[in-house]
């Protein structure tokens, strides 16, 4: 795992910064700017972890330990049981094969969907391009009831409300559009050359698409669907609203209506059970860290 | 590495805007219908999943779609009663002043702390920066689902280690039974605090590898002539870093307004409203009282605001080397 950014570009700076250490003497830019700087870092870093130290903190703790007035910083005797109570007393395991099912089939047809469009997007020149280009943009951009109210009124009469299919639905409806647009940026940058030599091999455009052009988009194809995972494994507000019964719950949904038998908020299987629905995403976040900055900030993923 | 991530973010052009566009395959009259094919099935959808219920929510609008209408589909045509009634409504607009403030300050705190962080990064040895990168990418990765638990948990009454923590600093007496959702400005600066703890890693990151990118010669000249450390950063980083900043800016003004689960999740818009921005006012109005009319007319008028922005951000993007 490395940083974000290019290595290359963080020597260059450094290279820079003693270049100017050696000009300019230590007159202005000594060690104490640096210590300064990592004090900052430090502060930050505490600050900035803490709620999901706490978190986790929080999971593996016992309940008379979570329920403590004063703050236990350090679990005493850490145990599994809010992890095993998650399992247990509550519908995690079915509500995360409702949040699957749903996922899974969000992806397959968005992957697809977005994968041929953005091909015809990004190779080809026609008419009213830019316009539906310009579109999908405006679209991804629509606050969430935009879509949520129209499409709940749509869906509730024709029996779509509490069903995969209908969830499956609205998610393609969200995550289509920056399907499109995230793949575009792949299609993109593979050379035209390679295009034209399989048509002057005589290949027809179809097998250009599906011989040529998909294997090369492969990483870009692989990097949206996770994108598209995230988008529809984090969302709360759409089932929310569309799942009303508690065994088509998903995940999310599950996660905040969090409760064991026993009464009042069971802070510790809460926060086991945010650990457990979190997990997905943070292990994908590692593995395509470096495509993150650029897509995300492409307007890909709403934050 | 010759990898498309790399060219993925010149492609987008906002990290590393800098870099010369790719080439364009030329048009090719044998297979004008060819492109058509394959936009048909995702046009479909998208006509049909999108467009269509944003014109369906436009007609709501005029309607007076309400609990009845769930149940029997019965629903009149009433014109522009239901804009007339929330242009009438108090409650409306406050939300939008609400809606605006609070957009305005959360972009303000994590495009400020951002660039601080941004800025922060160059100077840090490697060993830290890797620290601080990895730190933020766990705050990032969090679902906003889980991180408002998480939030509910350090701000709970009785035993929230935030409440412990002022406590403890004695600066504001006892916190310990505070109860932040159940105080406006409280719930506000909760939630704040969740969602500019969410949205600097983005900024900070992308400012970062944008800042890289600023050519090392400029800075060594400016520090030869002896420019002060402060001055550099205004007068020549800045000038590098503006088109990112201000596509993040924009972005972040149309993620903030758009804010839902946070809000949701902390303090259902509540006490009394105090926290319903325009989309949990819409959402409450909608789903809540069942004044779907009346909501969707929120949201068209939600809609039209977020329009403005968006036309901003899109000509941003052409602006800053994006070849549509």
């Amino acid at each position: 795992m490395s940083t974000i950014v290019e290595p290359v570009a963080t020597a260059e700076a450094g290279a820079v910064e003693e270049t100017a250490d050696r000009v300019v003497t230590k007159a202005k830019r000594g060690k104490r700017p640096r210590i300064v700087s990592n004090v900052i870092a430090v502060v930050f870093s505490v600050v900035w972890i803490f709620p999901v130290y706490w978190m986790i903190n929080t999971a593996f703790k016992p309940r008379n330990e979570v329920m403590s007035s004063t703050p236990i910083f350090f679990p005493h005797s850490p145990t599994l049981s809010n992890f095993i109570a998650a399992f247990t007393e509550s519908d995690f395991l079915l509500n995360l094969r409702n949040s699957v099912i749903v996922v899974v089939g969000t992806l397959i047809v968005a992957i697809a969907l977005g994968a041929l469009a953005s091909a015809a997007l990004s190779r080809f020149r026609f008419r009213g391009r830019r316009t539906i280009l310009v579109v999908i943009l405006a679209v991804q951009m629509l606050p969430g009831t935009a879509l949520l109210i129209p499409q709940f009124l749509v869906f509730n009469n024709l029996g779509l409300t509490n069903n995969y299919f209908g969830l499956i639905l609205a998610y393609v409806a969200a995550t289509l559009p920056f399907s499109i647009w995230v793949m575009r940026g792949f299609f993109v940058a593979i050379p035209v050359e390679l295009e034209e030599a399989a048509r002057i091999d005589g290949a027809s455009e179809f097998r250009i698409l599906w011989s040529v052009l998909f294997p090369l988009v492969t990483p870009g194809i692989i990097a949206t669907s996770i994108f598209a995972f995230i988008a529809a494994w984090n969302d709360y507000l759409v089932a929310y609203t569309f799942m009303s019964d508690q065994s088509m719950y998903t995940l999310p949904v599950w996660l905040v209506s969090f409760t064991t038998p026993t009464t009042g908020t069971d802070f510790g299987g809460q926060m086991a059970a945010s650990v457990l629905f979190s997990l997905p995403v943070v292990v994908f976040f590692l593995i395509i860290q470096r495509n993150l900055v650029s897509g995300m900030s492409a307007g890909a993923v709403k934050g | 590495m010759s990898s498309p991530s790399a060219t993925l973010v010149a492609g987008e052009g906002t990290a590393a805007a800098v870099s010369p566009r790719q080439p364009r395959p030329p048009r090719r009259n044998g297979s004008r219908l060819f492109p058509l094919w394959l936009l048909t099935p995702a046009g479909l959808v998208m006509i049909a999943l999108v467009l269509v219920p944003i014109a369906f929510l436009v007609f709501t609008s005029f309607t007076d779609y309400n609990q009845r209408s769930l149940f029997t589909g019965a629903f009149d045509f009433i014109g522009f009663d239901q804009y007339t009634k929330i242009f009438a409504d108090p409650d409306f607009w406050w939300s939008v002043v609400r809606t605006l403030l609070f957009t305005a300050a959360m972009v303000v705190g994590t495009i400020v702390i951002g660039m601080g962080m941004a800025q922060l990064l160059t100077r840090l040895g490697t060993v830290m920066r890797y620290v601080v990168t990895v730190v933020m990418i766990f705050a990032w990765a969090m679902p906003t689902v889980a991180s408002s638990q998480v939030w509910n948990w350090l701000f709970q009454p009785g035993y929230g280690v935030v409440n412990w923590l002022l406590t403890q600093t004695h600066l504001f007496g006892d916190m310990t039974n505070v109860a932040w959702s159940n105080n406006p400005f409280l719930a506000y600066v909760c939630i704040w605090l969740l969602i500019v703890w969410g949205g600097v890693p983005l900024i900070a990151l992308t400012l970062y590898a944008a800042q890289t990118q600023v050519d090392p010669a400029y800075l060594e000249a400016a520090r030869l002539d002896g420019a002060g450390e402060a001055k550099i950063y205004f007068s020549i980083v800045l000038t590098f870093l503006r088109p990112t900043l201000l596509l993040m800016t924009i972005l972040s003004v149309i993620w903030d307004f758009n804010v839902f689960n946070q809000i949701w999740l902390v303090s259902q818009g509540g006490p009394n409203n105090a926290t319903a921005t325009l989309g949990i006012f819409a959402y409450k109005t909608a789903f809540v009282g069942t004044q779907v009319g009346t909501g969707s007319a929120i949201t068209v008028v939600t809609t039209i605001m977020l329009l403005v922005v968006t036309a901003f951000y899109i000509r941003n993007l052409l602006r800053s080397g994006e070849d549509l």
